[in-house]
C-alpha cells in the first residue's frame, strides 16, 4: 500500500462527502429526519433523486463501465456521515445495487429517477442469498429488503446471477419499525426476467456488510458526541454532571469502542481495496459488523440513561438514535448470527 | 566503541530480516516464550550480547551508542524478537532512565551513566511508588535532605519490577514540603550498595519474586546525584518520554494468550463446542480490532506523527481483553483451575498461570481507572 493510493482515497471520500452535504445537513439537524418518519415509505423519494444526481449510485460502478470506481473506504466514509445524519433513505442499497449490475444498472436508477434497491437475504437470521430461482425463473422471498415499500426497482440476488425486477413484478410485505421506517420482504413468483452472471455478488455483499457497519459507526460517533454535550451542560449537585466519575468512565468505554471500530473498518475496507483472500473478508465482514452493531446498541443504551428521564422522551433527538439502533443493527446479521458465522470459519482455518 | 551502519536508511523488509537474522543468530541458551520475567542472572547473557553488539538501546541516538531507530524501525525488531521468543531484559536503564537523562541530565551525568547503561555494568530499577504513593503518586514522602554536598535520603519505595536485580536505583523524593505537593519532587539517582539501603523480595500471587521494597535509612549520595532542577522532578517523571508506550497497547499478550487459549480448549475437549466458540470468537474479534487499532498508531510513527493521550485507550483494551482471555481459560480448565502444577509441565496449558499474570497489566503503568479519568478529560473533553 504506497502513500499516493492512501492520499487519493482521502481526497476522493472528502469529495464524496462534500456533495452528500446535499442530502446531510452539515448542522446534524435531524429535522427532515423526523418528518418524514411513519409517513408513506419512512423517507422522501426526492433525496434518492439528489442522491443520484450527485452521482453516488456510481461510486461502486467501474470506471469502464460508466461508473466511478472508487473503492470501498470511500463507500464507508460515506456511510460514516449517512449515518450520522440517520438518513432514512436507501441510498446504501442502491450503491450495492449499482455494485451488483454495473453497465447493467438501469438509466433512471443511476440518475435517481426511479428508486432501486437490493433483494439478497433469502431467511432472518441467516446470511444466504442464494435462493430466488426455480426453473429459470425468478419465484421466491426475498427478506430485509430496505426501503422495499418506496422502491421502483429490485436488484434481486440470486445464486444464478442478479436480476432487475419492476414493483409490478414484485409484492412487498412491510411492518412499522421503530424508527419510523419499515421492515419489508418482497415476494415474487414464476417471473421471467435477464439474470446477469455475477461472480462478485458475495464480495458485494460483504462489502454493503461493511458500508452498514460504517452508517452504525456515523450514527454512534454522532449519538456520544450529543451524549458529551449534554454531560458538559447539564447541571446537578450545582455542577455538570459530566465531572462525576462514574459517567466518565462509562463515556471513555463507549469513545473506546468507537475507535477500534473506526479502526477494524477501515482497516477492514483497505485490505478489500487491496484484494484480500475470501476468507480475509468473510472474517473482516462479520467481525466489523459485530463490533458495529454492539457499539450502536451500546452507545444508544448510555446516552438514554445519561439523558435522564429526557432520553426516554420522544422529543429529544437521542431517541432518534435508539430507535434506528435497534431497527438497523441486526441488518447483515445480528451478533448471535455473526458469530455462529465467525464459528464455522474457525473450521475453514483449521482445514487449511 | 563500533560504529553502526544507519538502520532507518535500510528497506523495512531489509531491517526485518536483519533483525530476524540477529535474534537467530545471537539468542543465548536461555529459556524462550517466558511467561514471566527472567531474572539477571538468567538474562545477563542476552543483555550482554545486545550490548556487545550494540542493540541493547534501540532508540537512543548513534552518537551516544544507540541504534538510532524511528518508530517504525523499532517497531520491526520488537516483532521480530517477539516472534522468536526472545525473553525481555532488565530494561529500565535503557527504555526509562537513559532517555530520560538524554532529555534532563548534565553533560557529566550524561557521560558517566550512558555508558554503563550499554555495558550492563549498571543494572537499574525504578523508585517511585510508595506504600502512600500509588495511583497518587505526587504524594510521595521518602524524603531527601541536603547535608554540605551530599543528599541525606530516609524513606521507602515499593513495586520496584526487579529491583532485587538492580544495582542502581533512581527514585522521586520529597525535597518540599511546604509547597503543593507536585512541586516539592526532585529525581535522585542511589547506588544500591550503599550503607542504609535494604530490599525486601515481595511475593506476587504467582509466588514469585518479580519486586520488592527498597528501605533508605540514612543513606548518602553526592549532591550532583539529582536529576534536573532541585524540586523540578515531577517535570520529568511525568514526561512521558519517547514512544514507547504505545507499545504498551500492542496486541500481542492478547494474541499470544488467544493462542494458547485454543490449546487449553483442544486438551479440554470443548474446542468443538458451541457454547465454547460463540465466546471464543468474540475475543478474537476483540483481538483483531485491537490490532486494527494499534495499526492506526504506528502508521502515526511511521508518518513522524506524535502519539496523544488518547494511546490510553489501547493500554486499556488491550490489559480487558487480556484478562478476559485469561478467564475464559479458567472456565476451560474446569476444576483443574486451582492446580499450581502446568498441566503435562507445560506453562502455556497453565489457565492460572496466564490468569495471575494478566492481573497487574491494569494496574501497572496507570491503572485503568486513572487512566480512564485523564482521558474523560483530556480526549472527551469532560469537566472536572
Amino acid at each position: 500500500m504506497n502513500q499516493t493510493m492512501d492520499e487519493e482515497w482521502v481526497e476522493n471520500a472528502r469529495m464524496i462527502v462534500d456533495s452528500a452535504r446535499a442530502i446531510v445537513p452539515a448542522d446534524n439537524s435531524l429535522e427532515r429526519v423526523r418528518k418524514v418518519r411513519f409517513e408513506g415509505p419512512g423517507y422522501d423519494r426526492t433525496v434518492m433523486t439528489q442522491a443520484g444526481e450527485l452521482g453516488l449510485f456510481l461510486m461502486r460502478v467501474s470506471e469502464q463501465a460508466g461508473g466511478l470506481g472508487l473503492g470501498t473506504r470511500e463507500t464507508c466514509e460515506l456511510a460514516r456521515v449517512l449515518g450520522g445524519g440517520l438518513l432514512p433513505e436507501p441510498v446504501l442499497p442502491a450503491i450495492a445495487a449499482g455494485a451488483l449490475l454495473q453497465e447493467n444498472l438501469p438509466e433512471a436508477a443511476m440518475s435517481g429517477a426511479q428508486v432501486i434497491t437490493c433483494a439478497w437475504q433469502d431467511e432472518i437470521n441467516s446470511l444466504g442469498w442464494d435462493g430466488g430461482v426455480t426453473d429459470g425463473k425468478l419465484s421466491g422471498r426475498k427478506v430485509a429488503v430496505q426501503g422495499a415499500a418506496g422502491a421502483d426497482l429490485f436488484a434481486v440476488v440470486t445464486g444464478q446471477g442478479v436480476a432487475v425486477l419492476p414493483r409490478e413484478a414484485v409484492t412487498v410485505e412491510s411492518a412499522d419499525r421503530l424508527d419510523g421506517g419499515l421492515l419489508s420482504a418482497v415476494r415474487f413468483n414464476a417471473i421471467e426476467a435477464k439474470l446477469f452472471p455475477c461472480p462478485g455478488a458475495q464480495a458485494v455483499l460483504e462489502d454493503a456488510s461493511l458500508a452498514h457497519a460504517a452508517y452504525l459507526l456515523g450514527l454512534s460517533e454522532r449519538a456520544l458526541e450529543i451524549t458529551l454535550d449534554y454531560l458538559r451542560v447539564r447541571k446537578q449537585f450545582d455542577k455538570p454532571i459530566g465531572s462525576f466519575q462514574a459517567l466518565q468512565h462509562r463515556a471513555t468505554e463507549m469513545k473506546t469502542g468507537l475507535e477500534l471500530s473506526r479502526a477494524a473498518i477501515f482497516a477492514t475496507a483497505r485490505r478489500f481495496d487491496s484484494g484480500a483472500d475470501a476468507l480475509t473478508r468473510a472474517r473482516g465482514a462479520a467481525r466489523c459488523k459485530l463490533r458495529a452493531t454492539e457499539l450502536a446498541m451500546l452507545i444508544s443504551r448510555e446516552a438514554v440513561q445519561m439523558h435522564g428521564a429526557m432520553g426516554i422522551t420522544d422529543e429529544a433527538d437521542i431517541g432518534l438514535f435508539v430507535r434506528k439502533a435497534m431497527a438497523e443493527a441486526n441488518l447483515f446479521g445480528a451478533p448471535r448470527t455473526l458469530r455462529a458465522l465467525l464459528a464455522r470459519m474457525l473450521d475453514v482455518e483449521d482445514a487449511a | 566503541m563500533t560504529q553502526l551502519p544507519d538502520f532507518n536508511a535500510m528497506s523495512d523488509t531489509d531491517f526485518r530480516r536483519l533483525a530476524r537474522d540477529f535474534v537467530e543468530t545471537n539468542y543465548p541458551d536461555i529459556p524462550r516464550f517466558s511467561l514471566s520475567r527472567l531474572h539477571w542472572d538468567e538474562v545477563k547473557p542476552w543483555y550482554l550480547v545486545l550490548s556487545q553488539h550494540g542493540w541493547i538501546c534501540p532508540t537512543w541516538p548513534r552518537d551516544r551508542g544507540g541504534m538510532g531507530l524511528t518508530a517504525g524501525k523499532h517497531l520491526i525488531m520488537i516483532e521480530e524478537f517477539e516472534r522468536f521468543g526472545a525473553a525481555r531484559v532488565n530494561d529500565i536503564g535503557p527504555v526509562m532512565l537513559g532517555p530520560l537523562l538524554l532529555k534532563y541530565g548534565t553533560q557529566a551525568q550524561k557521560a558517566h551513566f550512558l555508558p554503563k547503561i550499554l555495558s550492563g555494568e549498571h543494572v537499574w530499577a525504578q523508585g517511585y511508588s510508595e506504600p502512600g504513593a500509588g495511583s497518587d503518586l505526587a504524594a510521595v514522602r521518602c524524603e531527601a535532605v541536603l547535608d554540605g554536598d551530599e543528599w541525606v535520603i530516609n524513606g521507602q519505595k515499593t513495586w520496584c519490577t526487579l529491583g532485587m536485580d538492580a544495582n542502581w536505583i533512581f527514585i522521586l523524593v520529597r525535597t518540599d514540603k511546604n509547597v503543593k505537593k507536585q512541586a516539592g519532587i526532585s529525581f535522585l539517582l542511589v547506588p544500591m550498595d550503599r550503607p542504609g539501603v535494604t530490599t525486601r523480595n515481595i511475593l506476587n500471587l504467582e509466588r514469585e519474586a518479580e519486586f520488592c521494597e527498597v528501605f533508605f535509612d540514612d543513606v548518602r549520595v553526592p549532591a550532583d546525584h539529582i536529576v534536573g532542577e532541585i524540586n523540578q522532578g515531577w517535570t520529568a517523571a511525568k514526561a512521558l518520554l519517547g514512544h514507547e508506550r504505545v507499545f504498551i497497547g500492542s496486541p500481542r499478550l492478547s494474541a499470544a494468550a488467544i493462542t494458547r487459549l485454543k490449546r487449553i480448549a483442544m486438551r479440554a475437549g470443548v474446542w468443538e463446542d458451541p457454547v465454547f466458540r460463540d465466546r471464543y470468537v468474540a475475543l478474537q474479534c476483540d483481538v483483531a480490532d485491537l490490532s486494527d487499532l494499534f495499526e492506526t498508531y504506528v502508521d502515526k510513527l511511521r508518518g513522524g506523527e506524535t502519539i496523544g493521550a488518547d494511546v490510553a485507550m489501547l493500554k486499556i483494551f488491550q490489559s480487558e481483553l487480556f484478562q478476559r482471555i485469561s478467564e475464559l481459560m479458567l472456565e476451560v480448565a474446569g476444576e483443574d483451575a486451582g492446580l499450581t502444577a502446568p498441566p503435562e509441565n507445560d506453562r502455556q496449558l497453565h489457565a492460572a498461570a496466564t490468569y495471575l499474570s494478566a492481573r497487574p497489566t491494569t494496574i501497572f503503568g496507570g491503572s485503568t481507572e486513572i487512566m480512564r479519568n485523564m482521558l474523560a478529560k483530556a480526549i472527551l473533553d469532560l469537566p472536572s
